[in-house]
Protein backbone atom coordinates (compact mmCIF):
# COMPACT_ATOMS: atom_id res chain seq x y z
CA UNK A 1 0.00 0.00 0.00
CA UNK A 2 1.25 3.46 -0.85
CA UNK A 3 2.03 5.44 2.26
CA UNK A 4 2.05 9.09 1.31
CA UNK A 5 1.84 10.25 4.91
CA UNK A 6 4.91 8.29 5.93
CA UNK A 7 6.79 9.37 2.79
CA UNK A 8 6.00 13.01 3.53
CA UNK A 9 7.09 12.62 7.15
CA UNK A 10 10.36 10.97 6.12
CA UNK A 11 11.06 13.62 3.47
CA UNK A 12 10.50 16.43 5.99
CA UNK A 13 12.88 14.80 8.47
CA UNK A 14 15.42 14.23 5.68
CA UNK A 15 15.19 17.89 4.62
CA UNK A 16 15.85 18.96 8.21
CA UNK A 17 18.79 16.62 8.48
CA UNK A 18 20.37 17.72 5.18
CA UNK A 19 19.83 21.47 5.53
CA UNK A 20 20.70 21.19 9.23
CA UNK A 21 24.31 20.35 8.33
CA UNK A 22 24.77 24.01 7.42
CA UNK A 23 22.96 25.42 10.48
CA UNK A 24 25.07 26.69 13.39
CA UNK A 25 24.58 28.07 16.88
CA UNK A 26 25.53 31.74 17.27
CA UNK A 27 26.69 32.70 20.77
CA UNK A 28 26.89 36.49 20.81
CA UNK A 29 24.46 37.53 23.51
CA UNK A 30 24.07 36.94 27.21
CA UNK A 31 20.77 35.11 27.17
CA UNK A 32 19.80 32.29 24.83
CA UNK A 33 22.08 31.69 21.81
CA UNK A 34 20.60 32.15 18.34
CA UNK A 35 21.09 30.53 14.94
CA UNK A 36 22.92 31.14 11.69
CA UNK A 37 23.94 29.14 8.64
CA UNK A 38 26.84 28.68 6.26
CA UNK A 39 26.87 31.04 3.29
CA UNK A 40 29.92 29.52 1.64
CA UNK A 41 32.10 26.54 2.49
CA UNK A 42 35.08 28.78 3.39
CA UNK A 43 33.66 29.74 6.77
CA UNK A 44 31.35 32.68 5.96
CA UNK A 45 28.21 32.51 8.09
CA UNK A 46 25.06 34.61 7.87
CA UNK A 47 22.92 35.38 10.88
CA UNK A 48 20.57 38.07 12.18
CA UNK A 49 22.02 41.44 13.21
CA UNK A 50 19.83 41.68 16.32
CA UNK A 51 21.22 38.50 17.89
CA UNK A 52 24.78 39.92 17.91
CA UNK A 53 24.84 41.81 21.19
CA UNK A 54 28.58 41.61 21.80
CA UNK A 55 31.04 41.80 18.91
CA UNK A 56 33.97 40.34 20.85
CA UNK A 57 34.19 36.74 21.88
CA UNK A 58 31.59 35.44 19.42
CA UNK A 59 31.42 31.67 19.32
CA UNK A 60 29.87 29.36 16.76
CA UNK A 61 28.48 25.93 17.61
CA UNK A 62 29.12 23.59 14.69
CA UNK A 63 26.82 20.71 13.69
CA UNK A 64 29.49 18.23 14.79
CA UNK A 65 29.38 19.56 18.35
CA UNK A 66 32.54 21.71 18.42
CA UNK A 67 32.38 25.37 19.36
CA UNK A 68 34.83 27.68 17.55
CA UNK A 69 35.58 31.42 17.75
CA UNK A 70 34.20 33.69 15.02
CA UNK A 71 34.86 37.26 13.96
CA UNK A 72 32.23 39.77 12.91
CA UNK A 73 32.72 40.74 9.26
CA UNK A 74 29.98 43.33 9.40
CA UNK A 75 26.32 43.96 10.07
CA UNK A 76 23.43 45.74 8.41
CA UNK A 77 20.77 46.79 10.91
CA UNK A 78 18.49 47.94 8.08
CA UNK A 79 17.99 44.37 6.83
CA UNK A 80 18.78 42.71 10.20
CA UNK A 81 21.64 40.74 8.65
CA UNK A 82 25.13 40.08 9.96
CA UNK A 83 28.08 38.18 8.54
CA UNK A 84 30.53 36.17 10.62
CA UNK A 85 33.66 34.29 9.69
CA UNK A 86 35.12 31.19 11.30
CA UNK A 87 38.69 30.13 10.56
CA UNK A 88 39.57 26.64 9.53
CA UNK A 89 36.07 25.23 9.74
CA UNK A 90 34.54 23.81 6.63
CA UNK A 91 30.76 23.80 6.54
CA UNK A 92 28.66 22.56 3.66
CA UNK A 93 27.00 25.55 2.03
CA UNK A 94 23.30 24.94 1.62
CA UNK A 95 21.42 24.26 -1.59
CA UNK A 96 19.29 27.29 -2.44
CA UNK A 97 15.77 27.21 -3.78
CA UNK A 98 15.01 28.97 -7.07
CA UNK A 99 13.35 32.21 -5.83
CA UNK A 100 10.58 31.86 -8.44
CA UNK A 101 9.74 28.34 -7.27
CA UNK A 102 8.38 29.55 -3.91
CA UNK A 103 4.58 29.87 -3.82
CA UNK A 104 2.00 30.82 -1.20
CA UNK A 105 0.80 27.62 0.47
CA UNK A 106 4.02 25.66 0.08
CA UNK A 107 5.14 23.65 3.10
CA UNK A 108 8.22 25.15 4.72
CA UNK A 109 10.38 24.39 7.76
CA UNK A 110 12.10 26.85 10.06
CA UNK A 111 15.42 25.49 11.32
CA UNK A 112 17.53 26.59 14.23
CA UNK A 113 20.32 25.37 16.45
CA UNK A 114 20.05 27.31 19.71
CA UNK A 115 21.39 24.24 21.54
CA UNK A 116 23.44 21.27 20.41
CA UNK A 117 21.03 19.73 17.93
CA UNK A 118 19.15 21.14 15.00
CA UNK A 119 15.48 21.88 15.70
CA UNK A 120 12.61 22.37 13.28
CA UNK A 121 9.08 23.72 13.04
CA UNK A 122 6.65 23.34 10.14
CA UNK A 123 4.35 25.81 8.46
CA UNK A 124 3.44 27.22 5.09
CA UNK A 125 4.37 30.26 3.03
CA UNK A 126 1.65 32.72 4.11
CA UNK A 127 2.36 35.75 1.97
CA UNK A 128 4.58 36.75 -0.90
CA UNK A 129 4.88 40.29 -2.17
CA UNK A 130 6.88 42.83 -4.06
CA UNK A 131 10.12 44.33 -2.87
CA UNK A 132 9.72 46.31 0.34
CA UNK A 133 11.58 48.63 2.64
CA UNK A 134 12.04 47.74 6.29
CA UNK A 135 11.17 50.32 8.97
CA UNK A 136 14.95 50.81 9.38
CA UNK A 137 15.30 51.66 5.69
CA UNK A 138 16.64 48.41 4.29
CA UNK A 139 15.68 47.37 0.77
CA UNK A 140 14.44 43.78 0.62
CA UNK A 141 14.11 42.07 -2.75
CA UNK A 142 10.79 40.39 -1.93
CA UNK A 143 8.29 40.20 0.91
CA UNK A 144 8.06 36.65 2.26
CA UNK A 145 6.09 35.78 5.38
CA UNK A 146 5.85 32.19 6.63
CA UNK A 147 3.53 31.05 9.44
CA UNK A 148 6.21 28.89 11.07
CA UNK A 149 6.51 29.01 14.85
CA UNK A 150 9.82 30.56 15.84
CA UNK A 151 11.22 28.50 18.72
CA UNK A 152 13.43 30.54 21.12
CA UNK A 153 16.78 31.13 19.39
CA UNK A 154 15.50 30.51 15.84
CA UNK A 155 16.26 34.03 14.56
CA UNK A 156 19.09 33.94 12.02
CA UNK A 157 18.25 30.38 10.98
CA UNK A 158 17.07 29.38 7.51
CA UNK A 159 13.60 28.90 6.09
CA UNK A 160 13.79 25.60 4.23
CA UNK A 161 11.42 24.27 1.58
CA UNK A 162 9.82 20.92 2.43
CA UNK A 163 12.00 19.56 -0.37
CA UNK A 164 15.16 20.66 1.45
CA UNK A 165 16.37 23.82 -0.31
CA UNK A 166 17.06 27.01 1.63
CA UNK A 167 14.68 29.90 0.84
CA UNK A 168 16.06 32.64 3.08
CA UNK A 169 16.88 33.79 6.61
CA UNK A 170 14.18 34.10 9.29
CA UNK A 171 13.97 37.03 11.67
CA UNK A 172 11.38 38.20 14.16
CA UNK A 173 12.98 41.61 14.67
CA UNK A 174 12.17 43.45 11.43
CA UNK A 175 8.40 43.59 11.89
CA UNK A 176 6.46 43.61 15.12
CA UNK A 177 4.48 40.42 15.64
CA UNK A 178 5.50 38.73 12.38
CA UNK A 179 8.27 36.49 11.18
CA UNK A 180 9.71 37.54 7.85
CA UNK A 181 12.20 35.73 5.68
CA UNK A 182 14.99 37.67 3.99
CA UNK A 183 15.29 36.11 0.53
CA UNK A 184 18.54 34.96 -1.08
CA UNK A 185 19.08 37.93 -3.47
CA UNK A 186 18.95 40.38 -0.55
CA UNK A 187 21.29 38.24 1.55
CA UNK A 188 23.68 38.05 -1.40
CA UNK A 189 23.71 41.84 -1.86
CA UNK A 190 24.31 42.46 1.84
CA UNK A 191 26.92 39.70 2.24
CA UNK A 192 28.88 40.98 -0.77
CA UNK A 193 28.81 44.56 0.56
CA UNK A 194 29.85 43.47 4.04
CA UNK A 195 32.66 41.26 2.74
CA UNK A 196 33.92 44.10 0.51
CA UNK A 197 33.46 47.16 2.76
CA UNK A 198 32.45 45.85 6.19
CA UNK A 199 29.21 47.77 5.92
CA UNK A 200 26.31 48.47 3.58
CA UNK A 201 26.60 51.87 1.94
CA UNK A 202 23.76 54.24 2.80
CA UNK A 203 23.13 57.81 1.69
CA UNK A 204 23.42 60.60 4.23
CA UNK A 205 21.87 64.06 4.33
CA UNK A 206 22.53 65.21 7.89
CA UNK A 207 19.11 66.49 8.94
CA UNK A 208 16.50 65.56 11.49
CA UNK A 209 12.97 65.94 10.13
CA UNK A 210 9.37 65.55 11.14
CA UNK A 211 6.19 65.63 9.04
CA UNK A 212 4.54 69.06 8.86
CA UNK A 213 1.35 70.22 7.13
CA UNK A 214 2.08 72.18 3.93
CA UNK A 215 0.37 75.55 3.21
CA UNK A 216 -2.86 75.06 1.25
CA UNK A 217 -1.53 76.47 -2.02
CA UNK A 218 1.58 74.28 -2.00
CA UNK A 219 -0.45 71.24 -0.91
CA UNK A 220 -2.76 71.77 -3.87
CA UNK A 221 0.06 72.39 -6.34
CA UNK A 222 1.93 69.22 -5.32
CA UNK A 223 -1.14 67.15 -4.34
CA UNK A 224 0.69 66.47 -1.10
CA UNK A 225 -0.64 67.17 2.41
CA UNK A 226 2.65 67.07 4.32
CA UNK A 227 6.33 67.81 3.84
CA UNK A 228 9.31 67.32 6.14
CA UNK A 229 10.15 70.10 8.59
CA UNK A 230 13.88 70.31 9.27
CA UNK A 231 14.38 70.31 13.04
CA UNK A 232 18.18 70.18 13.06
CA UNK A 233 21.09 70.34 10.63
CA UNK A 234 24.34 68.54 11.36
CA UNK A 235 27.41 70.81 11.04
CA UNK A 236 29.51 70.05 7.95
CA UNK A 237 26.84 67.74 6.52
CA UNK A 238 25.61 67.63 2.89
CA UNK A 239 22.48 69.47 4.10
CA UNK A 240 24.50 72.34 5.57
CA UNK A 241 26.63 72.62 2.43
CA UNK A 242 23.39 72.93 0.44
CA UNK A 243 22.36 75.78 2.79
CA UNK A 244 19.38 73.95 4.29
CA UNK A 245 18.51 75.49 7.64
CA UNK A 246 16.36 74.80 10.67
CA UNK A 247 12.71 75.57 9.84
CA UNK A 248 12.93 74.69 6.14
CA UNK A 249 10.31 72.22 4.91
CA UNK A 250 11.36 69.64 2.31
CA UNK A 251 8.60 69.06 -0.29
CA UNK A 252 10.33 66.89 -2.87
CA UNK A 253 13.68 65.11 -2.97
CA UNK A 254 15.23 63.93 -6.24
CA UNK A 255 11.89 64.56 -7.92
CA UNK A 256 9.90 62.40 -5.47
CA UNK A 257 7.42 63.63 -2.84
CA UNK A 258 8.62 63.38 0.76
CA UNK A 259 5.56 63.17 3.02
CA UNK A 260 7.03 61.12 5.88
CA UNK A 261 10.57 60.49 7.17
CA UNK A 262 10.47 56.96 5.65
CA UNK A 263 10.08 58.49 2.19
CA UNK A 264 13.36 60.37 2.63
CA UNK A 265 15.08 57.31 4.11
CA UNK A 266 14.05 55.27 1.09
CA UNK A 267 15.48 57.86 -1.29
CA UNK A 268 18.86 57.90 0.50
CA UNK A 269 19.92 54.55 -0.95
CA UNK A 270 23.56 53.55 -1.26
CA UNK A 271 23.69 53.97 -5.05
CA UNK A 272 22.89 57.70 -4.67
CA UNK A 273 26.02 58.44 -2.61
CA UNK A 274 28.06 61.13 -4.39
CA UNK A 275 25.26 62.13 -6.75
CA UNK A 276 23.68 65.59 -6.78
CA UNK A 277 19.89 65.77 -6.65
CA UNK A 278 17.36 68.64 -6.74
CA UNK A 279 15.39 69.35 -3.56
CA UNK A 280 12.29 71.56 -3.47
CA UNK A 281 12.09 73.28 -0.14
CA UNK A 282 9.89 75.87 1.58
CA UNK A 283 12.28 78.50 2.92
CA UNK A 284 10.73 81.44 4.76
CA UNK A 285 7.40 80.57 3.16
CA UNK A 286 8.78 80.57 -0.38
CA UNK A 287 9.37 77.57 -2.57
CA UNK A 288 12.99 77.20 -3.69
CA UNK A 289 15.00 74.52 -5.41
CA UNK A 290 18.44 73.66 -4.04
CA UNK A 291 21.00 71.07 -5.16
CA UNK A 292 22.24 68.57 -2.60
CA UNK A 293 25.21 66.25 -3.05
CA UNK A 294 24.37 63.10 -1.08
CA UNK A 295 27.03 61.97 1.35
CA UNK A 296 27.73 58.55 2.79
CA UNK A 297 26.38 57.64 6.19
CA UNK A 298 29.31 57.23 8.57
CA UNK B 1 -7.12 9.71 -10.70
CA UNK B 2 -6.35 10.02 -6.99
CA UNK B 3 -4.30 13.06 -6.16
CA UNK B 4 -1.66 13.11 -3.46
CA UNK B 5 -3.88 15.21 -1.18
CA UNK B 6 -6.73 12.75 -1.69
CA UNK B 7 -4.41 9.90 -0.77
CA UNK B 8 -3.12 11.80 2.28
CA UNK B 9 -6.66 12.45 3.51
CA UNK B 10 -7.65 8.81 3.12
CA UNK B 11 -4.55 7.63 4.97
CA UNK B 12 -5.04 10.14 7.79
CA UNK B 13 -8.68 9.15 8.26
CA UNK B 14 -7.76 5.44 8.38
CA UNK B 15 -4.92 6.11 10.80
CA UNK B 16 -7.07 8.20 13.15
CA UNK B 17 -9.88 5.64 13.11
CA UNK B 18 -7.45 2.88 14.10
CA UNK B 19 -5.62 4.77 16.83
CA UNK B 20 -8.65 6.41 18.44
CA UNK B 21 -9.94 3.05 19.60
CA UNK B 22 -7.15 3.09 22.19
CA UNK B 23 -7.78 6.66 23.35
CA UNK B 24 -9.64 6.97 26.65
CA UNK B 25 -10.80 9.82 28.82
CA UNK B 26 -9.76 9.97 32.46
CA UNK B 27 -12.54 11.29 34.70
CA UNK B 28 -12.58 12.47 38.25
CA UNK B 29 -16.20 12.07 39.30
CA UNK B 30 -18.20 13.45 36.37
CA UNK B 31 -15.45 15.79 35.21
CA UNK B 32 -13.05 14.88 32.40
CA UNK B 33 -9.52 15.64 33.58
CA UNK B 34 -7.46 14.43 30.65
CA UNK B 35 -6.70 11.62 28.26
CA UNK B 36 -5.08 8.22 28.47
CA UNK B 37 -4.01 5.36 26.23
CA UNK B 38 -4.71 1.64 26.41
CA UNK B 39 -1.30 -0.01 26.73
CA UNK B 40 -2.34 -3.60 27.51
CA UNK B 41 -5.59 -5.40 26.60
CA UNK B 42 -6.06 -6.56 30.21
CA UNK B 43 -6.86 -3.06 31.42
CA UNK B 44 -3.54 -1.20 31.67
CA UNK B 45 -3.89 2.51 30.86
CA UNK B 46 -1.04 5.05 30.75
CA UNK B 47 -1.59 8.75 31.36
CA UNK B 48 0.06 11.81 32.92
CA UNK B 49 0.60 11.97 36.68
CA UNK B 50 -1.06 15.41 36.79
CA UNK B 51 -4.18 13.92 35.17
CA UNK B 52 -4.44 11.09 37.70
CA UNK B 53 -3.56 13.19 40.73
CA UNK B 54 -6.52 12.37 42.94
CA UNK B 55 -9.48 10.03 42.80
CA UNK B 56 -12.04 8.57 42.53
CA UNK B 57 -10.99 8.02 38.94
CA UNK B 58 -12.95 6.50 36.09
CA UNK B 59 -11.84 5.68 32.57
CA UNK B 60 -14.30 6.34 29.74
CA UNK B 61 -13.95 4.41 26.49
CA UNK B 62 -14.74 5.60 22.95
CA UNK B 63 -17.79 3.29 22.81
CA UNK B 64 -19.41 5.19 25.65
CA UNK B 65 -18.77 2.81 28.51
CA UNK B 66 -16.73 3.65 31.58
CA UNK B 67 -15.04 1.73 34.37
CA UNK B 68 -13.61 2.65 37.76
CA UNK B 69 -9.82 2.81 37.74
CA UNK B 70 -7.19 2.36 40.41
CA UNK B 71 -3.72 3.87 40.33
CA UNK B 72 -1.04 1.22 39.84
CA UNK B 73 1.89 3.66 39.75
CA UNK B 74 2.25 7.42 39.96
CA UNK B 75 5.44 9.39 39.29
CA UNK B 76 5.15 13.20 39.46
CA UNK B 77 8.84 13.63 38.46
CA UNK B 78 8.33 12.01 35.09
CA UNK B 79 4.67 13.11 35.07
CA UNK B 80 3.48 9.56 34.38
CA UNK B 81 0.78 7.35 35.87
CA UNK B 82 -0.40 3.82 35.21
CA UNK B 83 -4.07 3.00 35.81
CA UNK B 84 -5.76 -0.37 35.92
CA UNK B 85 -9.37 -1.11 35.02
CA UNK B 86 -11.13 -4.46 35.29
CA UNK B 87 -11.38 -5.39 31.62
CA UNK B 88 -10.04 -7.74 28.99
CA UNK B 89 -9.57 -7.50 25.25
CA UNK B 90 -9.16 -3.74 25.13
CA UNK B 91 -7.79 -2.40 21.81
CA UNK B 92 -4.15 -1.46 22.47
CA UNK B 93 -2.06 1.12 20.74
CA UNK B 94 1.00 0.11 18.76
CA UNK B 95 4.09 1.31 20.62
CA UNK B 96 7.02 2.90 18.77
CA UNK B 97 10.49 4.03 19.83
CA UNK B 98 11.13 7.65 20.79
CA UNK B 99 14.90 7.36 20.31
CA UNK B 100 14.23 7.10 16.54
CA UNK B 101 12.36 10.42 16.40
CA UNK B 102 13.79 13.03 14.04
CA UNK B 103 13.21 16.80 13.94
CA UNK B 104 10.73 17.66 11.21
CA UNK B 105 8.88 14.37 11.14
CA UNK B 106 5.08 14.46 11.30
CA UNK B 107 3.26 13.63 14.53
CA UNK B 108 -0.38 13.67 15.65
CA UNK B 109 -1.62 14.42 19.16
CA UNK B 110 -4.82 12.75 20.39
CA UNK B 111 -6.86 13.90 23.35
CA UNK B 112 -9.85 15.90 24.50
CA UNK B 113 -8.76 19.57 24.24
CA UNK B 114 -11.06 21.78 26.34
CA UNK B 115 -13.23 18.68 26.76
CA UNK B 116 -13.83 18.07 23.05
CA UNK B 117 -13.77 14.27 22.94
CA UNK B 118 -11.44 12.41 20.62
CA UNK B 119 -9.87 15.40 18.91
CA UNK B 120 -6.73 15.15 16.82
CA UNK B 121 -4.18 17.79 15.90
CA UNK B 122 -1.02 17.58 13.89
CA UNK B 123 2.45 19.09 13.63
CA UNK B 124 6.09 18.06 13.69
CA UNK B 125 8.79 17.04 16.13
CA UNK B 126 10.91 20.10 16.98
CA UNK B 127 13.57 18.12 18.79
CA UNK B 128 14.26 15.50 21.44
CA UNK B 129 16.49 15.97 24.47
CA UNK B 130 16.87 17.09 28.05
CA UNK B 131 18.75 20.32 27.35
CA UNK B 132 16.72 22.06 24.70
CA UNK B 133 16.57 25.86 25.07
CA UNK B 134 13.55 27.31 26.81
CA UNK B 135 12.84 24.07 28.61
CA UNK B 136 12.20 23.65 32.34
CA UNK B 137 15.23 22.27 34.15
CA UNK B 138 15.07 18.51 34.38
CA UNK B 139 17.29 15.57 33.68
CA UNK B 140 14.50 13.81 31.85
CA UNK B 141 14.42 13.86 28.06
CA UNK B 142 11.41 15.46 26.37
CA UNK B 143 9.94 15.42 22.93
CA UNK B 144 9.31 19.05 21.98
CA UNK B 145 6.52 19.29 19.42
CA UNK B 146 5.25 22.02 17.13
CA UNK B 147 1.66 20.97 17.90
CA UNK B 148 -1.22 22.97 19.37
CA UNK B 149 -1.54 21.11 22.67
CA UNK B 150 -4.32 22.32 24.95
CA UNK B 151 -5.71 21.37 28.37
CA UNK B 152 -7.33 17.96 27.88
CA UNK B 153 -4.58 16.67 25.61
CA UNK B 154 -2.58 15.69 28.70
CA UNK B 155 -2.08 11.94 29.03
CA UNK B 156 -3.10 11.27 25.44
CA UNK B 157 -0.82 9.66 22.89
CA UNK B 158 1.46 11.41 20.45
CA UNK B 159 1.71 9.18 17.40
CA UNK B 160 3.94 9.07 14.33
CA UNK B 161 2.90 8.78 10.66
CA UNK B 162 2.47 5.03 11.09
CA UNK B 163 0.15 5.33 14.07
CA UNK B 164 2.72 4.22 16.63
CA UNK B 165 2.73 5.88 20.02
CA UNK B 166 6.00 7.78 20.42
CA UNK B 167 5.24 10.00 23.46
CA UNK B 168 2.58 11.14 25.94
CA UNK B 169 1.25 14.69 25.55
CA UNK B 170 2.16 16.51 28.74
CA UNK B 171 2.19 20.29 28.63
CA UNK B 172 1.85 23.27 26.37
CA UNK B 173 4.68 25.77 26.34
CA UNK B 174 3.39 28.18 23.70
CA UNK B 175 0.50 28.71 21.30
CA UNK B 176 1.88 26.14 18.86
CA UNK B 177 4.41 24.41 21.07
CA UNK B 178 4.24 21.61 23.57
CA UNK B 179 6.21 18.96 25.40
CA UNK B 180 5.62 15.23 25.55
CA UNK B 181 7.17 12.42 27.59
CA UNK B 182 9.09 10.07 25.23
CA UNK B 183 7.61 6.59 25.02
CA UNK B 184 11.00 5.06 25.93
CA UNK B 185 10.64 6.80 29.32
CA UNK B 186 7.10 5.39 29.58
CA UNK B 187 8.43 1.87 28.96
CA UNK B 188 11.02 2.24 31.73
CA UNK B 189 8.36 3.62 34.08
CA UNK B 190 6.07 0.65 33.40
CA UNK B 191 8.87 -1.87 33.86
CA UNK B 192 9.54 -0.35 37.28
CA UNK B 193 5.83 -0.25 38.06
CA UNK B 194 5.57 -3.96 37.31
CA UNK B 195 8.58 -4.65 39.51
CA UNK B 196 10.78 -5.66 36.60
CA UNK B 197 14.42 -4.73 37.14
CA UNK B 198 16.42 -3.71 34.16
CA UNK B 199 19.20 -6.17 33.45
CA UNK B 200 22.22 -5.05 31.46
CA UNK B 201 22.50 -7.18 28.36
Amino acid sequence: MANTLLDLSNELAESVSTAGNAVVRVEARRRLPASGFAWSHDGVIVTAHHVIEHEDNIRIGLPGGDAVPATLVGRDPATDLAVLRVQGASLPSPTWAEPESVRVGHLVLALGRPGKSVLATLGIVSALGESWRTPAGGQVHRYLQPDVAMYPGFSGGPLVAATGQVIGLNTTALLRGATVTIPAPTIRRVVEALLAYGKVKRGHLGVAVQPARLPAAIAKQFRQETGLLVTSVEPGSPAERAALVLGDTLVTFAGEPVRYPDDLLALLSGDRVGTTVPVQVLHGGRLQEVKVTIGERP
Amino acid sequence: MPTTAHQLNAELATLVERVERSLVQVRNGRRGVGAGTVWHPAGLIVTSAHVASDGPLRVAFPNGGSLPARILAHDPDRDLAALVVDATGLPTIEVGRSRDLRPGQLVLALGHPWGVPGAITTGVVVGVGSDLPGMPHSRQPWVVVNVRLRPGHSGGPLIDAQGRMVAINTLLTGPAMGMAVPVDVVKAFLREAMGVRRVAA
